[in-house]
């Protein structure tokens, strides 16, 4: 005899499996689509409570939805884009990063396309300029007040149990080596170098360039005329001593971020 | 005296195309099908075609891209390269081999999950060949460049700039195609 647990683990195993071939790619072979109905029929007259209906409901339903991506699975396999996929794999596990780039070049047939200002762009520009506020005006418009710099450590952090110091050190070297690679010799643009694909990841990218820019890892340069934060990478840490430092505060919402992740 | 003005105005037309396609008016290149409708009438389909054999002279193609159901109006044009680059050119272009073998690798496998992955297990693979940093780096700017589309789940899919810019059928056919260097020295050698 099957239990009211073991019912409602049946269901909420098929349900789980059904989402997996929709949402994560597994193959809707791999699903035993008519023992799994035969098991519900089997069920279906002990069920009593709405709940147990319900997840019978979503569970026939994501059954359903299964073969339907069988369906299209046999309509992709007869395409002429299928290869097999194991083979696939094995030939990204076996080659070298060189012949993959040769690969990708043999079937890139890059888009041409120029840029050019047209007249209206010019009119807009000469528009910005002559309305363009004198530097003294703009700056004492900046949203930015000079503080006296805090005290953030990493001995803080490593004293409440966030971070070790060895593994913080070995992630500002890591962030300190990504942003020579991006900044190329030069200097990159602040956010572009903490944009990140999530809003979390992007403040904790903006939290460690604190880290960069407070251990002499690199130098932050505000252009309140062009509104543009720059960081430099320097070569080798540099120890800020008889320097004048200050605290520039950065804000970064949700709003900024989701607006300049869509301008890309 | 009126087919020299036709062959004139045809010229016109060809001209107009070509500034279309060739210069960006908009956030992405390419002309949707609707602006060339507008721009060079009905007939603009059989201006393109002349366009076509003039670009194929430099080595240049008009590629259609579809957006959503055939024959609707969201088909998109752009101008592509007809052949493709050496990689040895590839890299005057601003690419690195890291790179390519990051997009080449992320699309076959994306592909090969009948065109949609999830991000995670791109990453993972990736990771077995490239510092994480990169992986990340790489991907963010290819989805910013539409090499590769990323939902609101994580799920990695082919991008527009893909199907405008990569055969992908010659991808995976290349792929698989293609030896290892030290397997095919193997071979070679005397029994």
């Amino acid at each position: 005899m099957v239990g009211d647990r073991e019912r409602k683990e049946l269901m909420l195993r098929i349900i789980d499996l059904c989402e997996s071939v929709s949402g994560r790619g597994v193959d809707p072979f791999d699903v035993e689509v008519k023992e799994f109905f035969e098991r519900l029929r089997e069920i279906l007259p002990k069920l009593r409570e709405r709940e147990e209906l319900f997840l019978d409901i979503e569970a026939v339903l994501g059954l359903a939805n299964v073969v339907f991506h069988q369906g299209e699975w046999i309509k992709y396999k007869s395409s002429m884009l299928y290869f097999d996929p194991m083979l696939i794999m094995w030939k990204l596990h076996a080659l070298p990063p060189s012949e993959l780039a040769e690969v990708f070049a043999g079937s890139w047939h890059p888009i041409l396309d120029m840029e050019c200002i047209s007249p209206h762009g010019i009119k807009e520009a000469m528009d910005y300029w002559t309305n363009l506020p004198s530097l003294e005006d703009r700056g004492a418009k900046l949203d930015a007040v000079e503080v006296l710099p805090g005290e953030i450590a990493a001995q803080e952090l490593e004293r409440l149990g966030v971070l070790s110091e060895e593994e913080f050190v070995a992630t500002l070297e890591r962030a300190w080596k990504e942003l020579k690679g991006k900044a190329n010799g030069g200097e990159i643009s602040y956010w572009d170098f903490i944009a990140a694909r999530t809003f979390e990841r992007t403040v904790s990218r903006a939290w460690l360039v604190s880290f960069l820019v407070s251990y002499g890892y690199a130098t932050l340069e505000v252009k309140p005329l062009e509104e543009e934060i720059l960081l430099k990478p320097l070569p080798k840490p540099m120890k800020l001593e008889r320097v004048v430092t200050f605290s520039v505060p950065i804000a970064i919402s949700r709003s900024e971020w989701l607006r300049r992740r869509s301008h890309g | 005296m009126a087919e020299e003005k036709d062959v004139v105005e045809l010229r016109e037309k060809v001209a107009r195309a070509a500034q279309l396609l060739l210069y960006r008016r908009h956030m992405q290149p390419g002309v949707k099908a609707w602006e060339l409708k507008r721009d060079l009438g009905r007939n603009y389909a059989e201006i393109l075609k002349v366009l076509d054999g003039e670009l194929q002279k430099l080595g240049l193609t008009v590629k259609k891209v579809s957006e959503g159901e055939e024959g609707s109006e969201s088909v998109r044009y752009f101008v592509t390269m007809r052949g493709h680059p050496p990689v040895s050119e590839v890299r005057t272009f601003g690419w690195r081999i890291d790179d390519m073998a990051i997009l080449a690798v992320s699309l076959s496998y994306i592909l090969s999950k009948r065109g949609k992955a999830p991000l995670k297990e791109v990453e993972r693979i990736l990771g077995e060949k490239f510092p994480r940093w990169r992986v990340e780096q790489d991907i963010d700017r290819f989805i910013r460049r539409g090499y590769l589309e990323e939902d609101d789940e994580g799920v990695l899919y082919v991008g527009w700039r893909t199907r405008a810019e990569v055969d992908q059928k010659a991808l995976l056919g290349l792929l698989l195609g293609r030896e290892k260097k030290g397997k095919e020295s193997e071979g070679q050698a005397p029994k």
